[in-house]
């Protein structure tokens, strides 16, 4: 009785190991890594942050706090990597997040790889290197065929473009948002969101 | 020690009546007098002699942005305009006027800290000011539009990120209480500077900017300003300040019922139709620059004009009310406030001459046949939507009314000048503003507050705008309980106490009245004047919000004592610049001092601070009342304190040179101000 216990068991364990196994072999290759026709591997972002556009009130402190986080206390919406789009008459506001895209169009053009992913803070942002930036812009380019205004921006005085690399973990936009509209979504096994799941915002 | 961050360094001079724009430098000015209304009152008094007339092309209009504009610091979206204003009456005088918005920071990206406008243009003509240059554009198409068709105009040219100020059909006709206005709603409106921008035929001023404003000290600015987030954004106000707020969360500044926006305080029509989601109307937070508290409410509806709700906005057509009290606050209510947003009127003054109508035609001092005005039924959309056409277009018996209600009263004389001086409290030569005593001073209805009364007989427009005094007073009602219509003082009095002990000094000038209840205490009256002053034009240059700040008092603690070194740290921070509270209130003082001599050159003296009769004739809610032998001895008191002469209530010399003016100082003696009084 035993042995058939066993054996049963034994073999309904090995079914669903081998399910179990293959379902986490497919989704996980889907899900952590996507790979791209030229072979490069991305893996997807362990936070993004997430908009609820019916509570916000058009501040723009958002912008505001990014741009003094960001770009050493020179406070201008222009180098805001969070970006909101207002319609002032019609009362109606759309804070534009960077999506941390799955499939990051702005990745794949980076011609000199200054944008990686930034496994070093553990958020795994799609980030550009400051020093490693040529300032092309191609990056912005990219994301504007999808996402309109791009959320890399081009830092003029610099020459170098900058996109939302979620503060080290900590979005400060997230963090000042009097009213709420914001907030972070975080997972360990990565987040399947942007392009290609959203197409265009 | 120099800035290291704050001013963009540059004021552009645009000359309408040669086409021609210059630069001048910021620190010619700076930091000395701040920013604001410290550097607007210095530019004006350098470049407006007292001859010159508000709607003359000499008089200047100045746009003022502080040290903070363009920056996270929180509500840093207002800057002031400055000028000879044409609403003072009778004697037009230097005035200010502040607006909130989204306007100053695009002028600070674009690379300056003001704007003086002077002359006037052959032609009607519009400013496109971007990235360190500007130009003048013709506008002859723009000319005639409304002020929302104006600037969706503007938008379609140079695109729907620039910010645009602009007048109606009443600044374009000179209105004396024309507004400027911005967005949906934020407006400049008090001193009818919308006139003075029609005189120079100056129709909007567009800006849009993508440079930056530099922080001296971003991460401490970043500290200061969660320090002022966690006590008063909405969201740290809940026990978790990560969480969202639900929806429909009411909280306001004060710790009362107040809500979102000043709509919610009224109750009617419009309201039930916000709040029933297949109306399709809503209301919704609306911000100003980096503020976060979002106080106000931007409204829309199918029918209605959309845009954001103010006081001013929401009170000024109650009649309405009284007209339909079925509906309560309805949508004519709104839709007579929009109007007059579309004409660029200013809704603060419909509020004194549409009562005064009312007034005048109970006692048949004026007709229906008269003024061509449906005078019978005042309340209604037919009387407003007349009464506005008539006033933006000066037609009839508008034309008087685009004077102003005090120079409208002053010309019909007698009985008609009479009622008005309820609205308009301040007599001698430099009244002209409807009555602010709000709430609990809203004397002669509520209660008698000495204070208010001496704020009201020193400014030079309508006391009070700064709220800092009477939201202290209001949230010592709310923490207890109480509203507009059952506060009592003797209740507040303890909560006030260790509040006023911090903010002015004394827990005794929470006591306004004395112990026997018969008699106002004017004991502490003339030093917390001279401290909120000194409050009110700090805050007004470095520039944050006037309800905001100074933030003395806080509903969400124990002892409810507020905070009022944030506004120098803040101004430390971005600038780099250290600056003590202490050595603040000093700047405070020297800038309150400049403006008075201001007025000195344009001729104010003691006698021209007074209030009506009729201020001392009435009794409060309480039976107390003001007393003329009161309030002299305590503006004698202020004089003195502020170093001005008592009889006559003109800075000293020693005064002006202690202060380091010495340029005020030598005019006075040039035109024999100091010489004759002193």
């Amino acid at each position: 009785m035993n042995g058939e216990v066993n054996r049963r068991t034994i073999l309904k364990g090995f079914t669903v190991g081998i399910f179990g196994l293959g379902g986490v072999i497919s989704l996980g290759n889907f899900l952590e890594v996507l790979t791209f026709p030229n072979g490069q591997k991305v893996a997807l972002a362990k936070g993004v942050i997430l908009v609820d556009k019916s509570l916000c009130s058009g501040c723009r402190i958002c912008e505001m706090v990014c741009a003094n986080f960001n770009s050493a206390g020179r406070n201008a919406a222009s180098l805001s990597r969070i970006l909101l789009e207002k319609e002032y008459l019609g009362g109606d506001y759309q804070p534009k997040v960077c999506h941390q895209c799955a499939d990051p169009p702005c990745l794949k053009v980076c011609p000199v790889t200054a944008l990686q992913v930034d496994r070093q803070k553990g958020t795994y942002a799609r980030v550009i290197d400051e020093r490693a930036c040529i300032g092309c812009q191609k990056c912005v380019e990219a994301c504007r065929q999808y996402f309109r205004p791009s959320r890399p921006r081009f830092d003029v005085q610099k020459n170098r473009a900058v996109k939302c690399h979620l503060c080290f973990g900590d979005p400060q936009c997230v963090k000042f948002c009097p009213l709420g509209v914001l907030r972070v979504e975080r997972s360990e096994k990565g987040l399947l969101v942007g392009y290609p799941v959203i197409k265009e915002d | 020690m120099a800035p290291s961050g704050g001013w963009v360094g540059k004021i552009l001079r645009v000359d309408l009546t040669n086409w021609k724009i210059s630069e001048i430098s910021t620190f010619d000015y700076v930091p000395k007098f701040l920013g604001g209304r410290g550097l607007g009152a210095k530019i004006y008094w350098d470049e407006v002699p007292p001859e010159v007339g508000a709607l003359d092309p000499e008089n200047r209009l100045i746009f003022a942005t502080g040290p903070l504009q363009g920056t996270m610091a929180p509500t840093s979206g207002r800057f002031m305009v400055l000028g000879k204003s044409p609403q003072t009456a009778p004697t037009e005088s230097f005035c200010r006027s502040g607006v909130g918005g989204h306007w100053a920071p695009e002028l600070k990206w674009a690379g300056y800290d003001a704007l003086i406008i002077q002359g006037k243009s052959p032609k009607p003509v519009y400013l496109w000011i971007t990235d360190q240059k500007a130009e003048i554009l013709d506008a002859t198409r723009l000319w005639g539009l409304d002020t929302y068709r104006t600037q969706q105009m503007i938008w379609k040219l140079h695109g729907p990120k620039t910010r645009v100020m602009v007048i109606g059909k009443a600044g374009e006709n000179r209105s004396r209480i024309a507004c400027i206005l911005t967005d949906s709603g934020d407006a400049s409106g008090q001193g009818g500077f919308g006139g003075v921008m029609g005189s120079k035929n100056l129709k909007a001023i567009a800006v849009r900017g993508t440079g930056s404003v530099i922080v001296a000290r971003p991460k401490e600015l970043m500290e200061i300003t969660h320090r002022i987030q966690s006590l008063f954004s909405r969201k740290s106000l809940k026990s978790n300040p990560y969480q969202p707020e639900e929806k429909g969360f009411k909280y306001n500044i004060w710790g009362g019922g107040y809500g979102r926006g000043s709509l919610s305080l009224l109750q009617g029509e419009l309201l039930d139709l916000c709040q029933d989601p297949s109306s399709g109307y809503s209301q919704t937070p609306e911000g100003c620059f980096a503020c976060p508290v979002s106080c106000r409410s931007h409204v829309k509806g199918p029918d209605i004009i959309k845009g954001v709700a103010f006081c001013a906005q929401s009170y000024m057509y109650l009649e309405s009310l009284v007209h339909q009290p079925e509906k309560g606050y309805s949508k004519i209510t709104w839709q007579a406030a929009k109007l007059a947003d579309l004409y660029g009127i200013n809704a603060y003054e419909l509020m004194a001459i549409i009562p005064w109508l009312a007034d005048c035609f109970r006692e048949k001092l004026i007709t229906e046949e008269g003024t061509g005005l449906p005078l019978k039924e005042i309340g209604s959309w037919n009387f407003i939507s007349k009464l506005l056409h008539q006033m933006a277009e000066r037609e009839g018996f508008g034309d008087l009314l685009a004077e102003g209600g005090q120079r409208a009263a002053a010309k019909l004389g007698g009985k008609a000048e009479k009622l008005s001086q309820m609205y308009y409290p301040r007599a001698g030569k430099f009244g002209g503003y409807r009555e602010h005593w709000v709430y609990l001073g809203g004397f002669p209805t509520g209660y008698a507050v000495p204070p208010l009364a001496l704020m009201w007989v020193l400014d030079n427009r309508d006391a009070l705008v700064s709220h800092s005094f009477i939201s202290m007073l209001w949230g010592a009602a709310f923490t207890i309980g109480q509203n507009a219509l059952t506060a009592v003082p003797e209740k507040i009095f303890p909560i006030l106490k260790p509040v006023m002990k911090a903010a002015y000094g004394s827990a005794e000038a929470a006591e306004f009245f004395r112990a026997d209840g018969k008699s106002l205490n004017w004991k502490w009256t003339a030093p917390v004047v001279k401290r909120y002053h000194e409050h009110s034009l700090l805050k007004d240059s470095y520039i944050v919000c006037d309800i905001l700040f100074p933030y003395l008092f806080n509903a969400n603690s124990s002892d409810h004592v507020g905070d009022s070194t944030l506004e120098s740290r803040l101004y430390s921070a971005v600038t780099g610049m250290e600056m003590s509270l202490e050595e603040s209130y000093k700047k405070g003082e020297m800038l309150c001092t400049l403006e008075r001599a201001l007025a000195v050159r344009d001729g104010r003296t003691r006698k021209d601070d007074i209030l009506h009769d009729l201020y001392f004739e009435k009794e409060d809610a309480g039976g107390r009342k003001y007393l003329r032998e009161d309030l002299e001895r305590s503006k004698s008191e202020y004089y003195s304190r502020m170093g001005w002469d008592v009889k006559t209530g003109i800075p000293t010399a020693s005064t002006l040179e202690q202060w380091d003016l010495k340029e005020v100082a030598e005019d006075f003696q040039r035109r024999k101000i100091l010489g004759q009084r002193s």
